[in-house]
């Protein structure tokens, strides 16, 4: 059973590989992202004369905002999402469904697997990052393990809140355009440019009422050290709660938009 | 595979504009929809085993047949049974014994070469690992294209890939095999190539195959009955070959006489028949009674150099039989 989803992730895998040119597009949009971070933070340091913002050191705050990009970049979806939707505007989705396999799994596999030149490539960046900056990231091998763990279920959340919107091609065919906004949106507000300890209270005692808080924040807190390992119990827990919500959320929204399918083209 | 299809009904629903921006405006604040009925009413019963032939116009059903076949769609009416499987509940254990090849649409990843996509599919069906080796590469030489293999299916003919596309469907030996304009746009080899194929499976696996397909012939050399649709409806169901009779019952008959025949010995004749007499060839085109009677009085009276009968061409006579179907099934 697990055989078929793994080999659906490695003909995914094989996939990316023909585009050698996408593991270069990876590293330059997280280099050019800090780039820009590093500038305006370090303007921002000087123009206020400060050694510390709300407990970030320079220092920390770049290896925050650097792993932030790269998990932000990891649970995006563009590339999985965008065949999604034009499978059910053009009819594609046919290939699917007329085989032996589940629709969330098999896009979720293609989803993982699109992204896994990222994956090598984030992999080898974060080695050189923790072997330069020593103690500021992984403080331990709990932490690794920890980060593993938030990193896969910010990715299956991720991808579980992309399908429900997915799914909405069902009825109105094109809906790129709030996967558009949405990721415009999540940019900013899961944290991945600005880490979301840094917005005003009220601003961030309401994204912590949202699965948003597990996006980006939680296995970066985790992977940087803070967040106490004593509260690392409860956000698991919330997080999965998240998951089981999102996709029980999302296989209401497949079944009743299946029905309203058209099979569009041939 | 038996199917039972009672009753089957599928409309959509449809909304129209009229052209222009004012059109697109209008729409956008007020949509207007209507619905349309693809397929009205169908019956059909289909034993393990058959080809089935599914022929009609463009937008005559063919396709949303097949789709609720397989389960791509819901009936809006009436029900499908294949094998006691509802096939829109999409069962695995049912998409494990059917497979659909659209000849308009590719299943194969594009950027890779199509011996990755059954690996996929190997994985897909829960193929073992001997069984997989061997139906490959019995299908790999029926259809003469192990040397592409390892190509990426994006540089293949469409010809190669149409066949890739059908080794890819069958890999898993389904039991129910649903063929939709398998042979569009190949050329006459490759499309040779496919019917001999399907007769071959069909005879070797006793597969049960439905086929829809614009070229006559295909459905001709494939499928001993045909199900003809023509709006939605079904006109026709049974034997191609007495639905090619109902329509147009006659034949031609080609008699070439000696050098030297006495054309005068003919007058009798032309009086009674019609035919057209050039370069000592006689050519008649009569129902079959009409050009047996013929050929007795024309032995009688002459000794042939040689002589031979032709069917009409199938694409001509479904082709006046499509202009006004109600005419030959009155």
């Amino acid at each position: 059973m697990i055989k078929k989803y793994t080999a659906v992730l490695k003909i995914n895998w094989i996939h990316a590989l023909e585009y050698r040119a996408n593991a270069l597009v990876g590293v330059v949009a997280i280099l050019s992202g800090l780039f820009i971070e590093y500038q305006i933070w370090n303007l921002i340091f000087l123009s206020q004369g400060v050694e510390s913002i709300k407990g970030f050191s320079f220092q920390e705050l770049m290896i925050f905002i650097f792993l932030s990009i790269m998990v932000g970049q990891l649970k995006s979806s563009w590339h999985t999402s965008g065949e999604m939707i034009e499978g059910i505007r053009t009819g594609d989705i046919n290939k699917y469904l007329i085989r032996p396999i589940s629709y969330f799994n098999y896009h979720f596999m293609m989803f993982i697997g699109v992204n896994s030149l990222y994956y090598t490539v984030y992999s080898l960046l974060l080695l050189v990052t923790i072997i330069v900056f020593p103690g500021l990231l992984f403080p331990s091998i709990i932490n690794i393990i920890g980060f593993i763990l938030a990193l896969s279920i910010s990715v299956f959340l991720s991808y579980s809140i992309y399908y429900i919107m997915i799914c909405c091609a069902f009825w109105f065919g094109e809906v790129r355009a709030i996967i558009v906004a949405y990721n415009l949106s999540m940019i900013i507000l899961s944290g991945q440019y600005i880490p979301i300890r840094l917005f005003p209270d009220n601003v961030l005692d309401i994204i912590k009422l949202t699965p948003l808080l597990y996006l980006v924040d939680f296995p970066v807190s985790i992977a940087t050290g803070r967040m106490p390992i004593e509260d690392w119990g409860f956000n698991f827990i919330v997080s999965i709660g998240w998951c089981i919500i999102m996709w029980f959320i999302g296989s209401l929204v497949y079944n009743r938009g299946i029905r309203n399918y058209e099979a569009y083209g041939s | 595979m038996y199917i039972k299809i009672s009753n089957l009904s599928k409309s959509f629903k449809m909304f129209k504009r009229s052209a222009g921006l004012k059109g697109a405006l209008s729409s956008f604040f007020n949509r207007k929809y209507s619905h349309f009925f693809a397929l009205k009413n169908i019956d059909l019963e289909l034993k393990s085993g058959e080809i089935l032939g599914i022929l009609g116009e463009n937008g005559a059903g063919k396709t949303t047949l097949i789709k609720l076949i397989v389960g791509l769609l819901h009936p809006t009416n009436g029900n499908v049974n294949v094998d006691g499987y509802n096939p829109w509940k999409r069962n695995h254990e049912y998409l494990r014994k059917v497979s659909v090849v659209m000849g308009q649409k590719n299943q194969l990843w594009w950027d890779i070469p199509a011996s990755e996509s059954f690996l996929l599919n190997k994985h897909i069906y829960q193929i073992e690992d001997s069984e997989f080796e061997s139906t490959m590469n019995e299908l790999v030489d029926l259809l003469d294209v192990r040397d592409k293999l390892d190509v990426q299916v994006r540089r293949l003919s469409l010809g190669e890939r149409m066949k890739m596309e059908i080794i890819a469907a069958l890999l898993h030996k389904p039991a129910l095999i649903l063929l939709d304009e398998p042979t569009l746009g190949l050329d006459v080899i490759s499309q040779s190539k496919i019917r001999d194929f399907v007769r071959y499976y069909n005879k070797e696996y006793n597969a049960t195959f439905i086929i829809t397909s614009h070229y006559t012939k295909d459905i001709q050399e494939m499928c001993e009955r045909v199900l003809v649709l023509h709006k939605g409806s079904q006109i026709y169901d049974g034997k191609f070959s007495d639905l090619i009779k109902s329509i147009n019952p006659r034949r031609r008959l080609f008699f070439e006489f000696n050098e030297g025949f006495d054309e005068s010995l003919l007058e009798e004749l032309k009086a009674v028949y019609n035919f057209n007499v050039s370069n000592n060839i006689l050519t008649a085109e009569l129902s079959e009674n009409d050009l047996k009677a013929l050929l007795i009085k024309l032995l009688d009276k002459f000794s042939p150099n040689s002589m031979s009968f032709e069917d009409l061409p199938v694409e001509e006579t479904m082709r006046s039989f499509f202009i006004n179907p109600d005419q030959y099934l009155k």
